[in-house]
């Protein structure tokens, strides 16, 4: 809701930008296809000890649950974990029965292109000048001192998307950030993740530019998005071809990547009709939407979304707020879940970023007294494991299996319940969060603020 | 099918029985929560008759011709209190023709009252009620270039006609960014037109010899803040700047005798002092921890365990959107404050016993004699796993099914049923 305010708010001011600016997207072809790619991650571990986390209730987010077990990280990796871990470690932490997770995902997010404090000037998130807006990356408009980032790594996130508004057909490219506090957003950029794209359905497109040209309905928008395929198609012809008349076109290279299967669509999309239309645009195109978010109406087509292999990234509790979102029920989730269907969470917000084990929790336990039998081991992969492969990243996170990066989150309490709280957050093996001893990061914004 | 299947068991009765008529009831084995000096009691049986709690005790015998709620040893509680909402003023926020919140081009301000625009048929009256709430504060926001909201209300969660408990329990006013952006711009803008409308009000009716006389409110509106401006009823302001604070602390001073409760407050902590020797109370969000704005850089999680250590005098809200439009996870912002320091009971009394006080409703707490309204849950009520399994409103059985459960039950992947989903 707050989203579209900002939307509406942006509207006036970015349409002035694109006036001075035009709309040049096209530059001459460069040749050569394997040179460094632009932005490259300049993300790096920070230094880590070896250290064995022991008597530990783990979660492991591949579904097992173990009552007492150990975790072994080296060179900021998994190296063991089980019951009978053996190794040598230079730090030993005792974790006295506390649980032990995976670090959480959190696969829609608008931290540092929505910053807070929320003024004007902060709203880089959304280029609301066109409905096709596919040239433009979230990245460009991501504030690394987002003092969001420092709290969401409180809250056990330790990798999470940013994408581009709704108000778009074709919002742009989002990105996957390791959430460590760093100057640079390529600093963030985690490393070989595969770029994403941010589609939307229904009301948002309509409202935003049904008096500016259109789309102005729902049936404006199916055409807007078959179109630009259209156009991708060609271009992507073009470019397989190459030679001296293919110059670049980065609106129409973002798709031509999707239909390449380089770029993952993420989809924002409520009404569970309109998701069967769009997986039939899918179809009519071949390329693949990996995930539906926000998705208040999955639970009404859960079957078709297993079939389909498409992924829904879901609130525990957020609908009303549009028509489109006014059959949100609170097992969403876990009914999505129990259809055999990849089932996330996801905030949105820079408020619920903080709590998702909470958000989770509540939903899981709707899901079980509507007659559903999740355990919890299950129910954590909406956590970690289920956002790590709709983002495609599922090789170096989500999970603590041995050879993945060691994000790891040890806790107060039992994480489905209100007062759990995160005590310590590894990154790749490195302690950046430790509520011990007061270890945590503060964004330049909050200097000389407090006490 | 379904029909019969909820006929068996009793938890399963009780949860698609519908609304009835005030009758007697015994619960068994409760874990009881009284809000009292008696504190949480194990063990305890309570007798509901004629919608009040007429015996508490252990091991009572339950009388003839009631109906037994067994629970078995979990929570029974009073109902929960949102103490700040927009609760049925909405349907779909986002549909202006939908939402009575506030009146942008209106002739008046502070006379409007919250309670006639009230549909407690909303759905999410239902929806909210099933989470445990019994009660909600609700408040028009404000429009235009008026700092004044209105005049909010105080309902009770049944869903009936004729659910408004207080039709004028409070007036609103926004100070802070909103405030400010519509007394024309600044924040002495908008202290200086609450100034005006108090004397407005202090002076009405004597002032006002046409409609117009005032110098920032008409004759309705000054007659409508008449009680607020003189302490009989409380004045709801909303800022979170610590000088903002500090400045309804001084308009406190001026005027004497305001019944001041402060929305917001994220920077209370650092002039909670002040705050409590003014006796001032404030409604908290516990889940407020960003430098949302420059009203609130210096927000922080533990701001509500700092206030309640200088003594002050809060309430828990959600001040989210959402929160605000339906409060149904009160519990969990209370259940967070505990998360961050504050002490289980404290936090409890803040979502039922302190607003009940504060806008002057029955309930809150369960002692013999009480009116019987309350909660049986299936767990802690503040921890998010939780959730209600029986509710009385003054006695009154509630129903548990909403929208919402009605969508659930269609859908559920555990249905047996073939049938198209338009005919379950």
């Amino acid at each position: 809701m707050i989203k579209i305010l900002r939307m509406t708010l942006l509207g006036t001011t970015s349409l002035a930008l694109l006036a001075a600016c035009g709309d040049k997207t096209e530059t001459k072809n460069e040749g050569k296809a394997d040179k460094a790619p632009a932005f490259a991650s300049t993300y790096a571990p920070q230094p880590s000890e070896t250290t064995l986390i022991t008597n530990a209730r783990i979660i492991d987010g591949t579904g097992q649950e173990l009552e007492s077990g150990s975790v072994l990280i080296a060179d900021g990796r998994i190296s063991a974990i089980g019951t009978e871990v053996k190794g040598e470690a230079s730090l030993t932490i005792d974790a006295g029965g506390k649980y032990v997770t995976p670090g959480i995902i959190d696969i829609h997010s608008h931290l540092g292109n929505y910053p807070t404090p929320s003024v004007h000037a902060h709203g880089d998130g959304n280029e609301v000048t066109s409905p096709i807006t596919s040239e433009v990356y979230a990245e460009h408009g991501v504030w690394p001192q987002d003092p969001g980032f420092d709290e969401a790594l409180q809250g056990g996130v330790t990798t999470l998307h940013i994408l581009p508004g709704s108000a778009n057909l074709f919002g742009g490219r989002g990105v996957t950030l390791r959430n460590i506090p760093a100057r640079t957003v390529q600093a963030m950029k985690f490393p070989d993740a595969p770029y994403t794209l941010k589609m939307a359905c229904g009301e948002n497109p309509k409202r935003v530019y049904g008096n500016k040209g259109g789309p102005g309905s729902r049936m404006g928008n199916v055409a807007g998005y078959r179109k630009n395929w259209i156009k991708a198609q060609a271009y992507k012809k073009k470019r397989d071809k190459g030679g001296e008349d293919f110059s670049r076109d980065l609106q129409l290279e973002t798709l031509a990547d999707v239909l390449d299967g380089k770029i993952l669509v993420q989809m924002h999309c409520y009404r569970a009709d309109e998701m069967v239309q769009i997986l039939d645009i899918a179809k009519e195109f071949d390329y693949k939407v990996t995930t539906f978010h926000h998705a208040v109406e999955s639970y009404k087509i859960a079957d078709i979304l297993k079939e389909s292999d498409t992924c829904s990234a879901m609130w525990a509790d957020w609908y009303g707020f549009k028509m489109e979102s006014y059959d949100g029920i609170l097992e969403n989730v876990p009914f999505v879940h129990a259809a055999g269907a990849c089932a996330m969470i996801h905030s949105d917000d820079e408020k619920g970023i903080q709590r998702l084990n909470q958000e989770v929790a509540k939903t899981w336990a709707h899901g079980n007294r509507a007659g559903l039998n999740i355990p919890k081991a299950e129910a954590w992969k909406w956590l970690s494991t289920n956002p790590a492969k709709a983002l495609g990243i599922s090789d170096e996170t989500g999970t603590l299996e041995v050879g993945k990066r060691a994000d790891i989150v040890i806790w107060s309490a039992d994480p489905f319940t209100t007062y759990a709280r995160p005590e310590k957050v590894f990154l790749d093996g490195a302690l950046m969060f430790d509520k011990e001893n007061g270890l945590k990061p503060k964004s330049d914004f909050r200097l000389g603020y407090g006490e | 099918m379904t029909f019969t299947k909820s006929l068996l068991g009793g938890l399963l009765l009780s949860t698609f029985s519908t609304t009835t008529w005030a009758q007697n009831y015994f619960i068994s084995d409760a874990k009881l929560v009284t809000n009292t000096s008696q504190g949480t009691i194990e063990k305890t049986d309570l007798i509901i008759r004629n919608g009040k709690v007429a015996e508490i005790g252990s091991d009572l015998a339950a009388p003839s011709n009631v109906e037994i709620i067994a629970a078995d040893g979990r929570w029974v509680t009073p109902g929960l209190i949102a103490p700040f909402s927009r609760l049925g003023l909405m349907d779909i926020g986002g549909e202006d023709v939908t939402n009575d919140t506030s009146s942008e081009k209106s002739i008046t301000s502070v006379s409007e009252l919250a309670s006639d625009s009230y549909n407690p048929k909303s759905v999410f009256v239902a929806n909210t009620r099933r989470m445990g709430v019994t009660h909600a504060v609700i408040s028009p926001s404000a429009a235009g270039d008026s700092i004044f909201g209105g005049t909010g209300a105080v309902v009770n969660l049944s869903g009936r006609y004729n659910s408004v408990e207080k039709p004028a329990a409070f007036v609103f006013v926004q100070l802070g960014e909103n405030g400010t952006r519509r007394a024309g711009g600044s924040r002495a803008a908008a202290l200086q037109q609450l100034r005006a409308a108090l004397d407005d009000a202090g002076a009405y009716p004597t002032r006002y010899d046409g409609p117009e006389d005032g110098d920032a409110l008409n004759r309705q509106d000054a007659s409508a803040l008449f009680k607020a401006a003189r302490g009989q009823m409380p004045l709801m302001i909303s800022a979170n700047r610590a000088q903002d604070l500090l400045n309804i602390i001084k308009l406190k001073n001026e005027y004497g005798s305001l019944d001041i409760i402060i929305l917001g407050a994220a920077e209370a902590w650092k002039i909670a002092d002040e705050l409590a020797a003014a006796k001032i109370k404030v409604m908290i969000d516990p889940h407020d921890n960003l430098p949302t704005s420059f009203d609130s850089v210096e927000a922080r999680l533990d701001n509500i365990v700092l206030l309640d250590e200088a003594g002050v005098e809060y309430v828990i809200t959600n001040a989210s959107a959402l929160g605000i439009q339906r409060p149904a996870t009160l519990a969990q912002h209370a259940g967070n404050a505990v998360g961050n320091g504050l002490s289980w009971d404290k936090a409890f009394a803040a979502i039922t016993a302190t607003p009940a006080k504060w806008f002057g409703l029955p309930g809150g707490s369960i002692s013999e004699g009480a009116n019987a309204t309350l909660v049986v849950w299936d767990g802690d009520p503040l921890n998010v796993t939780s959730a209600p399994t029986n509710m009385l409103i003054e006695g009154r059985r509630q129903s548990l099914t909403s929208r919402q459960t009605a969508l659930r039950d269609r859908y559920n992947p555990t249905s047996d049923d073939t049938r198209l989903h338009k005919y379950r």
